[in-house]
């Protein structure tokens, strides 16, 4: 059975609708940074992605729920081992079943969050090629980056950077928490921040592509073995990936390490520093 | 008088083979060898005088020399000490200002040389992404001599660290945005 890439990335799509739904992005647009990467347009299309994606999650927590009670009602059954059994078969298809319904959800849900995904993308990507593209050079580029001061002894910028791999509703969910301060945030911050979420966002999009693709698939494959009533290690194993998606799991938390403890004293300027 | 014009000969060409000789003797070059010492401050001095003794070709390997001396007693203060001796060379015609900017802000400052360039991003950067960030690499090699191993500039050196990563990321997507416009 191939169920197990689709699920993967229907996981991954979990993550990233959970993170979503946090309403107050749209607080972003409280402060417009000096160069303009999220004006009121691209909040409006976090926001508008938000909401997709706050549906979607919706639609799919009951069915989510349900799964996890059958799969215990299974294991306390003893089924494993004893698919033979008329009443095994009847929880396996009961499952199977709730399975399809699950894919069924994603696969009617799964074009708006395409759409709305696409436009965010869209959004940023004009923005990021107007305003860092256009009009920086890589040297104001750096010193956007390097802030007001580039003697190495400010804050530490924003608690994430790049493509990390770690969960996509974790990952949101910093850049909701970035946005969402944004008054404290500055350019430095902001052009990491947009580059992290478009860069995202692009993935996600293919990614979107790509599961709908699979769905049919997975959906043709679980009913076959509806036909046959068994139930596949593969299924038991998303049911756990999506449930400690949907209702939290830390052990895939990446922190990102702080900075080594600063030089005190005054740091040297030299006249020859640029 | 065959005889005669003969020794003559003879001299003129004995007497110029030995102003040859000479003249050799005059314009051999200076000994340029590297500073034996390991304080930095007598390395300089040392350096400083073959400098100003015709080893100026050598200037690159008598940097690199004093930063290795300084590698072995290694202070904040030692920014100071190699700003003052590039304003130095850059006042006695050695190297020119410029030169004696990038010797600094390449091993001292947290900002990057390689990404000096006047032209935007998109029509400049995005072309030529990955030979910059190669160029930027090798430098943060060298501020991390500079910075951490010469002048104790944890911070600093840490600064420089994460924005080369900032700039990946960024002109990762930038440059994805970019080519997406064409």
């Amino acid at each position: 059975m191939n169920a197990l890439p689709a699920w993967r990335r229907l996981c991954g799509l979990f993550g990233f609708a959970i993170a979503l739904t946090i309403p107050a992005i749209g607080s972003a647009q409280d402060t417009a940074p000096t160069i303009r990467l999220f004006p009121t347009t691209v909040v409006e299309d976090l926001r508008q992605t938000s909401s997709v994606a706050r549906e979607m999650e919706t639609g799919l927590q009951e069915v989510i729920g349900r799964l996890d009670q059958q799969q215990l009602l299974y294991q306390e059954s003893k089924c494993d081992g004893a698919e033979a059994d008329p009443g095994c078969q009847r929880l396996s298809r009961q499952l199977g079943a709730t399975y399809l319904e699950m894919l069924g959800i994603m696969e009617e849900r799964l074009p708006d969050m395409e759409h709305t995904v696409n436009n965010t993308r869209l959004s940023l990507e004009k923005r990021l090629r107007s305003e860092i593209g256009n009009k920086m050079t890589s040297w104001t580029l750096q010193e956007t980056l390097l802030g007001g001061n580039p003697q190495g002894a400010e804050e530490p910028g924003p608690s994430m950077r790049g493509r990390s791999g770690m969960r996509l509703s974790e990952r949101f969910r910093q850049y909701y928490q970035l946005v969402a301060s944004s008054g404290s945030q500055n350019d430095q911050s902001l052009a990491v921040l947009a580059s992290d979420i478009y860069l995202d966002m692009d993935e996600t999009s293919e990614l979107i592509a790509r599961t709908r693709e699979e769905i049919a698939r997975a959906t043709l494959i679980e009913q076959l073995n509806q036909s046959f009533g068994t139930i596949t290690p593969e299924m038991m194993e998303v049911v756990g990936g999506v449930k400690s998606i949907l209702f939290g799991d830390e052990a895939g938390y990446v922190q990102v390490a702080g900075p080594p403890p600063s030089y005190t004293e005054p740091a040297y300027v030299s006249p020859l520093a640029q | 008088m065959n005889t005669l014009n003969r020794i003559n000969t003879l001299r003129t060409l004995a007497v110029a083979l030995l102003s040859l000789a000479l003249s050799a003797c005059a314009t051999k070059p200076p000994p340029c060898g590297s500073p034996a010492t390991k304080n930095l401050d007598d390395a300089i001095a040392i350096v400083q005088r073959s400098l100003d003794n015709g080893c100026a070709s050598h200037f690159d390997r008598y940097y690199d020399d004093l930063l290795t001396i300084a590698e072995g007693d290694p202070k904040p203060e030692n920014k100071r000490i190699f700003s003052e001796f590039l304003v130095w060379a850059s006042d006695e015609g050695l190297i020119s200002q410029r030169q004696a900017k990038d010797y600094y802000n390449r091993y001292f400052n947290v900002k990057f040389v390689a990404l000096a360039s006047d032209y935007n991003n998109c029509s400049h950067t995005c072309p030529r992404r990955d030979r910059v960030m190669l160029q930027m690499e090798r430098e943060l090699s060298d501020k991390e001599r500079g910075l951490l191993r010469v002048s104790l500039d944890n911070a600093g050196y840490y600064r420089a660290d994460e924005l080369y990563q900032e700039v990946e990321l960024v002109l990762e997507a930038t440059c994805t945005a970019c080519e997406a416009g064409r």
